[in-house]
């Protein structure tokens, strides 16, 4: 806590960094828009609620864009409601135009901008083909590198850019390299012919960027060693690298790694309850005793119900709990 | 000599109308035997030829004129010309000197007749002459037979003047043609030939009696200028469509049997003829109609006669009868395809202004102008279970009976129709309608409510004036509303109850999605729907819903802080309530129901209650308002910081003098006190000094 480090930073600027500011004001708007609810129970509780809830990652939930956009924390805590929501949609194996994600994203976050999507849908694509249908693991990694990252994959892809176009931004000369005076064919149209830029020159530039950068951006060595084993690359195909990069992922620390990305016990259990209760809930519906049976399907059902709900109160539930990462 | 009798006859055939059928006997004596032998005559008539009144006729077979045919004929061959010369005895001239009968002589030319200038009547029945030739001298000649023949061209007979009679049935005829010297003709009859046209005959305004029966006729017309037609025969021809009837003055008897007349319009022309008194259409597609009989008395109440039956004065009544019943269908058939026209044009003009705002082409402007150019013309068509758009008074619908076929505007942009149990709205203006006083009676029938052209969003604002005014809606309809979000649904979740819905997926992308139908039932779990699109619904149905969404339901619920809660749903309720806080004239109970309503709603599904659909203008709004509240936090904080860094720094500056600053303290106190003396004097000095 009393790091040196921190104490040496200007008040400001430490506030600044650590995102506090934006949360208090956060609290405070909430706080003058709901006056009448919240001045039954007290300020004070107020308060706790609103940051415990920015503490485990649900204060993103149904807020405008730009909330949800404001702080890493922030993007993080989205990115980890959104997996946990729909993770179901996944399992189900239904593979969805990016249309339909931009819906699911809308029901979280009303406003949430088309373009976001649309750039991750185009990741996965490959900038290909819009309206071909995507599975939710693909969209969903590619949709955390250009989410978390958005302001750093805009300068990467004006760096691109300019590689592309035989112009190198830095100063700085890379001797070992001659590829870069090859680059003197200037048409954009012919540079199809040797696809990409070279990974090395590219790996470079991204690093000068990383370095003066202050947004966000994923940690140089692990992009490195995305870079390592290909000799040209794509602009899109570098972001699919960075997608499936599980260093990366394990870096960010809001969705689980691939293998697991289905995997969630605890709302397993709890949706199996919800699924029960619905189905309760209906059979006991008086026009629905039309159906055949349905006493006796309502008499096993709650039985059913009965011994799952017993089965579950016997092992000790693991429950997730969000920590923040440095 | 001829006898008197004929003679007066005959000359009465020559003034009046009455003319009967002719029979030209011929007697001739054998050449061999020297005797007349008398053969009673075998009268045939021929099926297809007119009845006459025949007086003539009678005469005819009270003279009982016999004859043996074709014996009596002595026909020289002339090595001058290829034509027989035909020769009678001069008894038989003087006997029977106006009459010459050659019938079945197996001729195939006409003879040439000599010394018989003064003939009358000839007969060349049952031959097989081709061509009429030779008979130019005859030009006395009133009555000309040559039935049963092979004649293919009606010509020859330009100096027959007194020409009365023609007879020409049965031939090869293909065209009437030559007829125009002929004006004296009373009878022209050419049936069973191969006719297709009529023409040439105009002229002919002494004929009385023309049968073109079993010919290739088509169509009936070209017959002005026959004043004295009385009977005109056509049976089994191919006529379609009769014309020019009516220009005949005469005209008594019509016979159309076995033709091709399949309605009263293409026989028209005959309920103008007030001469008619008999006509004939058996045979005819016409006849199979249910509506012929009454039809045709009704049409021509001039005749006597149909299909050769007396018409009875009770078919007369019935007639009328049934024709004024044909009318009142007619006229509400009429009314109902107008009504239905009316409403073609409408939804037309309204889908139109939905492309073009969909385009965003028209000017929003122009839109209201015309809207409000508009309202006074609204259409207001009431028929009976139909009741459509609205009367200008403000009483209820169904008892203002405006005129209902005012000419319709095409420019009218919206419709509202209400038919038995469903409510159609067209064009957002309709939905200004839903404010109407409607009877209780007309909105408790309403069970189906159906939306086409008007933008989702603007539904959304007026679907808790639905729910109160028509209590009963279960099902609702969306065409061409723009559904593109999942999040829209979450708005139907407000209403009471709904059994069915039918999203069309014309102009409502978000049924291109796969999971749209899942979410609707999760969505709206509380309402059990039944139907979905016509199929359905399933208990799997619901569970998978259930599946995929059910997590989104517990994190939207017990996720969510208490305030966040509270603050949502009080926003959802504030906006339902805003229709009933904003209205006049709204009856206090109805606020009790909706309180109990939202309590219960809220019963039933807490853990969705949360998921609400806020229109893109509401939602902007909100945020524009919150901007304000954003700018002041903003400053607050950032007066907070300034205040807290102050401190801050005013501690670290503390934290670092401090110690000099005690260092000086206490030595400045030792200084003081280290002389006893003085510092006693200082003190006591200091306590006079503050008296």
């Amino acid at each position: 806590m009393l790091s040196p480090e921190r104490l040496a930073l200007p008040d400001y600027e430490y506030l600044a960094q650590r995102h506090v500011l934006t949360y208090m004001e956060d609290a405070v708007c909430q706080l003058l828009e709901n006056r009448e609810d919240i001045s039954q129970y007290g300020i004070a509780r107020f308060f706790t609620e609103y940051f415990n809830s920015v503490c485990q990652g649900t204060h993103i939930l149904f807020r405008e864009f730009s909330f949800v956009q404001a702080t890493p924390h922030n993007r993080v805590s989205f990115l980890r409601a959104f997996w946990r929501c729909f993770r179901t949609v996944g399992k189900n194996g239904d593979l969805l135009t990016m249309k339909e994600y931009h819906c699911l994203l809308q029901l979280l976050c009303p406003d949430f901008p088309l373009e976001l999507t649309q750039k991750a849908a185009r990741i996965v694509l490959m900038d290909d083909a819009m309206d071909c249908l995507m599975s939710f693991s693909d969209f969903l990694f590619a949709f955390q590198i250009q989410f978390y990252y958005s302001e750093f994959l805009d300068s990467v892809a004006a760096i691109y850019e300019n590689l592309l176009s035989g112009k190198n931004p830095n100063t700085v000369i890379v001797p070992t390299s001659s590829s870069g005076q090859h680059r003197q064919r200037p048409a954009l149209g012919e540079a199809g012919m040797l696809e990409g830029v070279e990974a090395s020159l590219f790996y470079q530039c991204l690093e000068n960027l990383c370095d003066r950068h202050k947004y966000s951006c994923p940690p140089p060595a692990l992009v490195k060693e995305a870079l390592s084993n290909v000799q040209r690359l794509t602009f899109y195909g570098f972001l699919m690298a960075l997608s499936k990069h599980h260093g990366i992922n394990q870096a960010l620390g809001a969705l689980p790694d691939k293998g697991d990305l289905m995997h969630d016990p605890a709302m397993d259990e709890e949706l199996e309850r919800l699924v029960v209760r619905s189905k309760l809930h209906r059979t006991s519906r008086p026009h629905r005793a039309k159906e055949p049976g349905a006493f006796g399907f309502q008499r096993r059902e709650k039985q059913e119900a009965l011994e799952r709900v017993s089965s579950a109160s016997v092992p000790t539930p693991y429950h997730y709990r969000w920590e923040p990462r440095e | 000599m001829i006898p008197g009798k004929y003679r007066s006859v005959s000359g009465r055939a020559a003034n009046n109308v009455n003319c009967g059928l002719h029979l030209v006997i011929q007697t001739s004596p054998l050449p061999e035997k020297n005797k007349v032998r008398f053969k009673k005559v075998e009268f045939k008539l021929n099926k297809d030829t007119s009845s006459f009144p025949g007086r003539l006729l009678q005469h005819d077979l009270e003279r009982n004129y016999s004859s043996r045919q074709g014996d009596h004929i002595n026909l020289v061959s002339s090595s001058l010309s290829s034509f027989p010369i035909l020769q009678r005895s001069s008894e038989e001239k003087i006997l029977y000197s106006d009459r010459l009968s050659l019938e079945r002589q197996k001729l195939t030319v006409c003879p040439i007749i000599n010394g018989e200038d003064h003939l009358r009547l000839l007969n060349f029945q049952h031959n097989f002459i081709t061509r009429i030739q030779n008979i130019s001298n005859l030009q006395k000649l009133i009555s000309l037979d040559l039935y049963d023949n092979q004649i293919e061209e009606i010509s020859g007979l330009s100096t027959l003047r007194c020409l009365r009679v023609l007879l020409l049935g049965k031939n090869r005829i293909k065209k009437i043609s030559n007829l125009e010297n002929l004006k004296s003709l009373d009878v022209l009859d050419l049936h069973g030939n191969q006719i297709t046209k009529i023409e040439n005959i105009n002229h002919l305004c002494e004929l009385r009696v023309l049968n073109l029966a079993r010919n290739f006729l088509s169509h009936v017309d070209n017959l002005n200028g026959l004043d004295s037609l009385t009977e005109l025969n056509l049976r089994h021809n191919q006529i379609t469509f009769v014309r020019d009837v009516d220009n005949l003055p005469c005209l008594q008897h019509l016979f159309l049997s076995f033709n091709n007349i399949s309605s009263f319009d293409s026989v028209s022309c005959l309920a103008d003829s007030s001469s008619l008194s008999d006509i004939t259409f058996d045979g005819n597609p016409i006849a199979q109609e249910s509506w012929y009989k009454h039809t045709v008395l009704q049409n021509m109440m001039q005749l006597r006669q149909l299909d050769m039956k007396r018409i009875t004065e009770e078919e007369r009544r019935m007639a009328s009868v049934l024709a004024k019943k044909e009318e009142e269908k007619k006229r509400e058939s009429h009314k109902q395809s107008l009504l239905k026209e009316k409403k073609r044009l409408t939804i037309n003009n309204v889908a139109r202004q939905w492309d073009l705002q969909q385009q965003r082409v028209a000017n929003i402007a122009t839109n209201e102008d015309r809207k409000d150019s508009d309202s006074p013309q609204d259409p207001c068509q009431i028929d009976g279970s139909t009741l459509s758009a609205f009367p200008e008074e403000t009483g209820p619908l169904d008892s203002g009976l405006n005129n209902a076929l005012q000419g319709l505007s095409v420019v009218d942009t919206y419709l509202v129709e209400v038919d038995g149990d469903t409510l159609s709205l067209y064009g957002s203006g309709a939905l200004e309608s839903l404010d109407r006083n409607w009877s209780v009676q007309t909105a408790g029938m309403i069970t189906t409510v159906s939306f086409t052209f008007i933008e989702f969003d603007e539904i959304v604002q007026v679907l808790p004036k639905l729910k109160i005014k028509f209590p009963n809606s279960l099902h609702l309809k969306f065409k061409e509303t723009n559904l593109v979000m999942l999040q829209q649904f979450n708005a139907l979740a407000q209403l009471r109850r709904i059994d069915q819905l039918t999203i069309d997926p014309q102009g409502n992308p978000v049924v291109n999605f796969t999971l749209w139908k899942y979410y609707v039932l999760f969505r709206l779990s509380h309402f059990s729907m039944q139907k979905i699109n016509g199929t359905e619904v399933t208990q799997n149905d619901m569970i998978m819903a259930e599946r995929l969404f059910g997590i989104l339901a517990h994190v939207a619920s017990s996720e969510l802080p208490q305030y966040r809660l509270i603050s949502i749903l009080g926003d959802a309720r504030k906006k339902q309530f805003r229709y009933l806080l904003e209205s006049k004239g709204k009856k206090p109970g109805i606020i009790n129901e909706e309180n109990n309503d939202s309590k219960r709603l809220v019963g039933e599904n807490t853990n969705r209650a949360t998921l609400n659909y806020t229109t893109r203008d509401f939602y902007n709004e909100k945020l524009e308002e919150i901007k304000e509240k954003k700018k002041f936090c903003k400053t607050y904080i950032e007066d907070l910081v300034k205040e807290a860094t102050e401190i801050n720094m005013k501690n670290e500056a503390l934290q670092k003098l401090w110690p000099q600053m005690f260092i000086e303290l206490v030595r400045d106190a030792v200084i003081e006190i280290r002389n006893k003396n003085s510092y006693m004097k200082l003190c006591l000095q200091q306590i006079t000094d503050q008296k």
